[in-house]
């Protein structure tokens, strides 16, 4: 089904953790909005209080080009 | 003021221009207009081409022209009138002389390869045509029809190809005469020689479309004379020449127009339907005579050479209106000339949905009026930019990216690190000095040791304004935020009893007076009356003087820097753009925040063939030469002693601003401003200090993060680095921090941003 849809998926892989409840972060469903759009993606999310952490490499990468396509539009 | 993102799903669009306003302006670009010997030539064949391609050796490619353009090229290039040669602008340099064309062709179609094989597979046409009688026009009409496919029988009295040749074109030498034989021959034109020409042998020839000489026609009605335009002989039902005798370049025009008249009679119109533009028409070029060089044609002799004819076709200036392309790094960089740069940009704003490809382009043009002035008709791109990012802003099309720092940049000078007073002992004050907000930035020492020498030199009070004179909102085309700035300032202004402001930037100066904040004048011309400085050097020695494009037209302000410079003891030499056709350095029009790599442009290209000590009058100039590598230096740092050093960061730039103000209210105003300390260090790696640079992250972005970080305790930790890293989001960016942590404080790793927001689902 489309709405199942992820963009791109992180797997934490258990290499993070969240300081504030001391978990580790798993794998688990947000989305990215800009502009009026929505992109649902799998991200590293802390379990308990729901920080979702966006990496570098996508900060920088995918999110930033994709961005640069929507403000054209 | 807070700026929310626009929404992609929002349908708006408003016109540009109205279609007369768009051709108004399209219609002053002339790069597109013919060459004047193309124009002048009744077959248009450019002979600009022509001669390029002779001039490189190409007489094969020129031959194919003439071969396109004339039935019998041949005939054409050995007797061709050449009225191209009258028009060539050589003519008017001194000891000039016009380009031999016809020569060359003579040599294109001597040394050129002729072209092989049929082209497109034709069909014969179903109307079919006749032509009687011996004469130039007929021979070309006959070439012109059987070009066409319609089935053509052509009647002559003469006995022989070769006859019918010498007798329509007598002036031919040998070779060509056997050529052009050869050609006729090859045609396919049923030819009837020894035909007995009368009028019965017309009329009942049978042919749909019937074409006669002069002679003929004759024949067929003494009276009979074909309309001037179309060639039509309506009483007769013939195409024929009129009595005017057109030489040789006449007869293949009127065969072209004969042809074109043809095919409108083979489909059952009036031959004057739909006919366009035809014949020589008026060039409006421009060209550029200043580097053409004089000198004659290589005589022709026996004909040219291949060589002789690359060099004949070498002394063509090839006429081209490029003034504007030359000066402008940024129609360079799109490689387009302003009419289809402005034909796209107004197709850009008129796209509902979809990509709008034209966005750098216009968000990159640095509005600086330069196209306006190296342009012959006053292109002027700077409006047709700013009006589309208006016009964007206004539909909600603007991204919001492309300009957010710069004018949160501006609203930051005119909130935190704003400050206007009157000089201590004084009300109203005569004068308010108004240094501009990248002097605060760049060279703080210069402007604080300038306003010490403005309140010691001048009477009657000299107050402060630091703070942005809107130039940026301008630029970025939001004009809610300029009139807000303009008001603000007017307010300030109010308050100090409206004094004369002395600027020290072009820009800010001409923005102000613009907005009629107030009687303007430069820093240098308060300078120039008083003298300079005891601390001012008197011999500065060898410098570039660069003009701002902020003071293109204000020739007051250009002769009083020169003169200031010279008092410096500066040689000045100047750029091969100076004065008021002087380019951009980069800065002006926000071109660096939407296009890096054009702003770059801008900058090599202000910098080209300069060496030494670049001097300026505008701190962006300064700011982007010197990070370019140049020695560069504003007027204000010389004159006050007080070079700046490299260029500052973004962040240090901020807080260059703030610390020139709590300075100043320190020294001048006995006010402590200093605030309270954070409690705790925040430190930077030397490559985070880059990255944060290049990805225009500021120090005080961190300082958020980490405080909300020591607030709420979000945070996470990256096992294979051992970092730890936290967030926040600041307006429409989500700032990202790699930290350590320890007892004291925190050391930055790395930081990084985005503007899409995310969420769990």
């Amino acid at each position: 089904m489309a709405e199942d849809k992820s963009y791109y998926v992180v797997d934490p892989g258990g290499r993070y953790r969240c300081l504030k409840c001391d978990v580790p972060l798993v794998k688990a469903n947000a989305v990215f909005g800009y502009l009026d759009n929505a992109f649902p993606v799998e991200l590293p999310v802390c379990p308990k209080c729901g920080f979702v952490f966006v990496p570098e490499e996508l900060a920088m990468g995918k999110v930033l080009s994709v961005e640069k396509v929507l403000e054209d539009k | 003021m807070d700026f929310t993102e626009r929404s992609t799903r929002v349908y708006r669009t408003k016109q540009l221009y109205t279609k007369e306003e768009l051709a108004a302006r399209e219609s002053l670009c002339v790069h597109e207009q013919p060459a004047f010997c193309a124009a002048a030539c009744p077959l248009r064949l450019d002979a600009r081409e022509l001669a390029g391609h002779a001039a490189a050796g190409e007489l094969t490619a020129a031959r194919a022209m003439l071969e396109r353009a004339a039935p019998f090229p041949g005939i054409l290039a050995a007797g061709c009138e050449a009225p191209c040669r009258a028009a060539c602008r050589l003519n008017e340099v001194p000891g000039g002389q016009a380009v031999d064309i016809p020569a060359i062709e003579r040599a294109a179609m001597r040394h050129g390869t002729a072209r092989t094989g049929k082209g497109l597979l034709k069909f014969k046409k179903k109307k079919t045509a006749a032509v009687f009688g011996a004469e130039l026009f007929t021979l070309a009409v006959a070439g012109e029809l059987a070009g066409k496919s319609y089935p053509t029988k052509f009647y002559v009295s003469e006995g022989s190809a070769e006859e019918l040749i010498d007798k329509c074109a007598p002036f031919l030498p040998a070779d060509i005469r056997a050529a052009e034989t050869g050609r006729l021959g090859a045609m396919d034109i049923k030819l009837k020689f020894g035909s007995e020409l009368t009028a019965e042998l017309v009329r009942g020839s049978g042919a749909d479309i019937v074409c006669v000489s002069r002679e003929v026609l004759a024949l067929l009605g003494p009276a009979a004379e074909p309309d001037p335009v179309t060639l039509y002989c309506g009483e007769q039902g013939v195409l024929a020449r009129t009595g005017e005798e057109g030489g040789v370049i006449g007869a293949f025009y009127d065969a072209r127009r004969a042809g074109v008249s043809a095919d409108r009679l083979a489909q059952g119109m009036a031959p004057d339907t739909m006919r366009g533009e035809e014949g020589p028409v008026e060039s409006r070029l421009y060209t550029d005579l200043s580097e053409a060089r004089p000198g004659g044609s290589v005589p022709e002799g026996e004909g040219y050479t291949p060589e002789q004819a690359a060099a004949e076709a070498g002394r063509c200036i090839q006429c081209r209106c490029e003034e504007c392309v030359k000066g402008c790094a940024w129609l360079r960089h799109y490689d387009k000339f302003p009419r289809i740069m402005t034909r796209e940009i107004y197709n850009n704003v008129g796209i509902i949905m979809g990509d709008h490809m034209m966005n750098g382009a216009i968000n990159s043009c640095a509005l600086c009026g330069q196209c306006t002035v190296t342009c012959p008709n006053g292109y002027d791109m700077a409006e047709i930019c700013l009006s589309a990012r208006r016009n964007m802003v206004a539909t909600g099309k603007m991204s919001l990216a492309v300009h957010e720092f710069a004018l949160y940049d501006q609203i930051f000078s005119n909130t935190e690190a704003f400050l206007c007073r009157a000089e201590p002992g004084y009300e109203n004050c005569k004068y308010v000095f108004f240094p501009g907000c990248q002097a605060g930035a760049i060279a703080p020492e210069a402007v604080h040791r300038a306003y010490a020498d403005l309140r010691a030199r001048l009477e009657g009070g000299v107050g402060i304004l630091l703070g942005c004179c809107g130039l940026i909102s301008h630029w970025a085309g939001r004009e809610e935020l300029f009139d807000e700035t303009c008001a603000q300032l007017r307010a300030e202004l109010d308050k100090l009893g409206n004094p004369t402001i002395i600027t020290a930037c072009p820009s800010c100066m001409k923005t102000l007076r613009e907005a009629g904040l107030g009687e303007c004048a430069g820093i240098w011309d308060v300078l120039l009356e008083l003298g300079l400085p005891d601390c001012a050097p008197r011999a500065v020695g060898e410098a570039v003087l660069h003009d701002a494009c902020g003071a293109r037209g204000d020739a007051e302000t250009q002769a009083a820097i020169r003169k200031l410079v010279s008092e410096l003891g500066c040689e000045l030499s100047e750029p091969e753009y100076t004065g008021d056709r002087s380019p951009c350095c980069g800065y002006g029009g926000l071109a660096g925040y939407a296009k890096p790599e054009v702003a770059a442009d801008y900058t090599k290209a202000a910098l080209e063939g300069c060496e030494g000590l670049q001097l300026t009058y505008c701190m962006g100039c300064r700011d982007r030469y010197a990070r370019q590598g140049a020695e560069s230096a504003h007027i204000l740092e010389l004159i006050y002693a007080s070079p700046a050093g490299d260029p500052p960061g973004i962040s240090e730039k901020r807080k260059n601003r703030l610390t020139l103000k709590q300075r100043l209210l320190r020294d001048i105003w006995k006010e402590d401003t200093h605030m309270a300390p954070r409690g705790y260090k925040i430190e930077y790696t030397p490559e985070v200090k880059e990255l944060m640079e290049q990805r225009m992250v500021l120090e005080s972005d961190i300082e958020t993060v980490m405080q909300a970080y020591r607030e709420g305790g979000e945070a996470i930790y990256e096992a294979d680095t051992g970092l730890r890293i936290s967030r926040y989001r600041l307006g429409n960016v989500t700032f990202w921090v790699k930290f350590t942590e320890d007892a004291e404080g925190y050391v930055i790793h790395s930081a990084y941003s985005h503007r899409m927001t995310v969420e769990t689902r």
